[in-house]
């Protein structure tokens, strides 16, 4: 049962399989919208459909139970292969063959056998410095008619394979640390606003940070064109009160605290407490003036003062609009001023008569109306904390290491025996290599051709 | 239109006479064609850099100086300038002109989607936040080079595909001089390798920028997510191969099912949202 397993786990069939099964998965991840695209597809699938794909996850797939099923059992097939087949490799690379006369000579194509001038006392006597300088663990015995050579190089491809899925395994506990440990969150901070806790985005929660973080300013500039070419928020962190830190925050150049990085990934406008009103009294003149919510002025010649008590950017889908607070020895009344009143007026007609509340001119004689508010930028910063990078960037590094070492080096393993034939010395060359045979074929080319040249 | 794209637009027609040329010698079978094909790709690769560089060179006279690396075009000019590269380098180690009529066709194609889609614009953008990174360059060139090396590849698989077609009239030229399956075969795994590698390094750049652009190695998003299939089909296409002994037809079917999904990796994502949008 367990051999079984084990024979299963460490399959080459199961490795491909895994691939396979995984590249499709992330296919349809790519197909459908993921955790907040969602939101928008929910809508257009049919309740049947939308029941089936949120029952399996699909709509946060690549964090779903049984996607990281699919990557635990490509880290066990992993694991099981490279246990299987490391011993084998490790005994080829520690063994040194013996060095039989016969059997690595047999069927031997005739290319392989040059014939040298001279007794093979000479020659072995100067093919022992060329392979020396050659080979690694150069071995030689002799025999009644001359001698036997190994050699080789290279030994330590047998485990570029292994540095490689090591590598990917290390990458993958990267990531395991980095999701467990980790955290990503976001917060939206008008300028001169702060805060010590931000809102995590998978774990639905809130994040204390340990410090404060203050927008002082955000600001954007452009191209000539149009095009954006700065996003840039000032800001300050503080400990107890103390600024520990201070400096601006730009795309690609985040800043980190405390191991907490924070990174500029948007902005937007939301309505400030400044508003810009006209007020005319009775058939005079309009003037403009600036009012701040919660600063109340007061009305020149009357006894009256007034109060922005409410900013609003859409009020009931009317656009904007502030509601007003007029406190006068009569009492105090209070209405809703409008950007578009007149549009408004002429989409509901009699809207005045049926809500008081929505007329400018309530109070009279003056006549109000709101020419715009004063909107504020807001700095989208991402937060995040991976303990894990520096793990999934180590086991990067080694992965190409091992693919350099599994594709570019090869075990090159020779033998040379040297026999006297008459005057001269045969010698023949044979060779194995665990990849790469273009590249062997060369290299005993390389090597024949300078055995032939060989003199005693 | 500006001297750089006036000379790049040229260079898709230089290629595909190169293109041209190195049909004509499969189909008659006559080396004759064969060296003016060679040079006239060398001369379209020369131009094209010359091209590239003077595109440099504008971007920094009007004050937004950065690599011509930088949206569709750009890529586009890059990646049929990498194949071209990368082809002749084979040419002249090999020897042999064989693998021309079926790579120069996905030069020139690049070359002409550049200069002649609607949907693809010629003028020199500046680079938006998020673009203005050092590892721009590196990432971009390291992709690039592991696409061209899959263009190459796919080359070679159908050149597999057709030779096996042509056993039973053996006689035609085009058939002869298509090189042994071996060699095809062999020269198919060296350029799939090549361009793993390049990919895996594009896939590591790609998340050592994203670290400090978007906030996570790793997000996702649908570029990244296609990267990644791509270097799982060539994982599993490399391991059959290591380990199974898989050669031939399959590995050719598999190299050009590898580069169907390079070729979603680059374009069919741009109909997917994500943050790659602007490539």
């Amino acid at each position: 049962m367990i051999k079984t397993i084990i024979a299963f786990l460490s399959s080459l069939k199961l490795t491909i399989a895994l691939l396979i099964i995984i590249a499709a998965a992330s296919v349809l991840g790519t197909v459908i919208p993921q955790q907040y695209g969602a939101v928008e597809s929910f809508r257009t699938l049919s309740p049947e459909l939308r029941d089936l794909f949120d029952s399996l996850q699909l709509f946060d797939l690549y964090h779903s139970i049984w996607f990281i099923i699919l990557m635990s059992l490509l880290s066990a097939n992993l694991i099981a292969c490279s246990l299987k087949r490391f011993p084998g490799s490790w005994k080829l690379f520690k063994k040194i063959p013996s060095l039989d006369t016969d059997k690595p000579f047999q069927n031997l194509p005739p290319e392989r056998i040059v014939t040298v001038e001279g007794k093979p006392h000479g020659i072995i006597g100067k093919l022992e410095p060329l392979l020396l300088k050659r080979y690694k663990r150069v071995r030689k015995r002799d025999t009644e008619r001359g001698a036997v050579f190994y050699g080789e190089k290279g030994a330590y491809s047998r485990f570029g394979v292994y540095i490689t899925h090591a590598s990917v395994l290390v990458v993958i506990a990267g990531a395991i640390v980095g999701s467990l440990l980790g955290f990503d969150a976001y917060v939206n901070l008008p300028d001169g606003e702060s805060t010590n806790a931000v809102r995590l985005i998978r774990q639905n929660g809130i994040k204390q940070l340990g410090f404060t973080v203050r927008c002082d300013r955000f600001s954007i500039s452009y191209y000539d064109n149009g095009m954006p070419k700065e996003y840039r928020s000032q800001l300050s962190f503080l400990k107890d009160n103390t600024v520990i830190f201070q400096g601006p925050l730009l795309v690609n150049h985040p800043i980190t605290i405390d191991g907490i990085r924070f990174y500029q990934a948007s902005y937007g406008s939301i309505p400030g407490d400044e508003v810009y009103l006209t007020i005319r009294k009775g058939d005079g003149e309009t003037v403009s003036r600036t009012a701040r919510a919660e600063d109340p002025f007061s009305l020149n010649d009357k006894d009256a003062r007034v109060e922005v008590v409410r900013i609003e950017e859409n009020f009931m889908s009317m656009g904007p609009a502030v509601l007003l607070e007029i406190t006068s020895p009569g009492g105090s009344t209070s209405f809703w001023v409008f950007k578009y009143i007149e549009k408004i007026m002429d989409r509901f007609p009699g809207i005045l008569e049926k809500v008081p509340k929505f007329n400018p001119g309530l109070f009279r004689p003056y006549l109000f109306g709101l020419d715009r508010i004063e909107s504020r930028y807001y700095t989208g910063l991402q937060i995040s904390r991976d303990p894990g990078v520096y793990t999934v960037a180590a086991g990067s590094f080694f992965v190409i290491l091992g693919f350099f070492i599994t594709f570019f080096s090869a075990h090159r393993r020779l033998w040379i025996r040297v026999d006297e034939q008459g005057e001269n010395s045969r010698i023949s060359i044979s060779a194995t290599s665990n990849k790469d045979p273009v590249g062997l074929r060369r290299e005993v080319e390389h090597l024949m051709k300078h055995i032939s040249s060989l003199r005693e | 239109m500006v001297l750089n794209t006036t000379i790049l637009s040229w260079v898709t027609f230089i290629y595909f006479g190169s293109a041209t040329l190195y049909l004509f010698r499969m189909v008659t079978g006559k080396e004759f064609w064969g060296p003016p094909a060679s040079y006239i790709a060398l001369f379209g690769l020369l131009a094209q850099s010359v091209g590239l560089v003077l595109r440099w060179i504008e971007s920094y006279k009007m004050g937004i100086g950065h690599a011509p690396l930088s949206n569709l075009y750009e890529s586009l000019i890059f990646f049929s300038w990498t194949i071209v590269l990368l082809y002749l380098i084979i040419e002249w180690r090999i020897k042999s002109r064989n693998l021309g009529a079926f790579v120069m066709p996905f030069a020139f194609i690049a070359m002409a989607y550049a200069s002649f889609s609607p949907n693809v614009t010629s003028r020199i953008q500046p680079l938006i936040p998020a673009l203005q990174s050092n590892w721009l360059i590196t990432h971009v060139i390291t992709c690039f080079f592991g696409y061209a090396a899959f263009a190459i590849a796919c080359g070679l698989a159908l050149m597999y595909l057709i030779k096996g077609l042509g056993r039973a009239e053996g006689s035609s030229a085009f058939f002869k001089l298509l090189p042994n399956r071996d060699i095809l075969d062999e020269l198919s795994y060296h350029s799939v390798v090549i361009g793993f590698i390049f990919l895996t390094l594009g896939i590591i750049t790609g998340s050592v920028w994203a670290y400090s652009a978007w906030g996570s190695y790793w997000s996702w998003d649908p570029k990244e997510t296609w990267s990644l299939i791509t270097w799982l089909i060539y994982a599993a296409m490399l391991h059959s191969r290591l380990i199974r002994g898989w050669k031939g037809k399959r590995m050719a079917i598999m190299s050009i099912i590898g580069f169907a999904s390079v070729l979603f990796t680059y374009f069919g994502v741009n109909l997917l949202p994500g943050l790659h949008s602007y490539f």
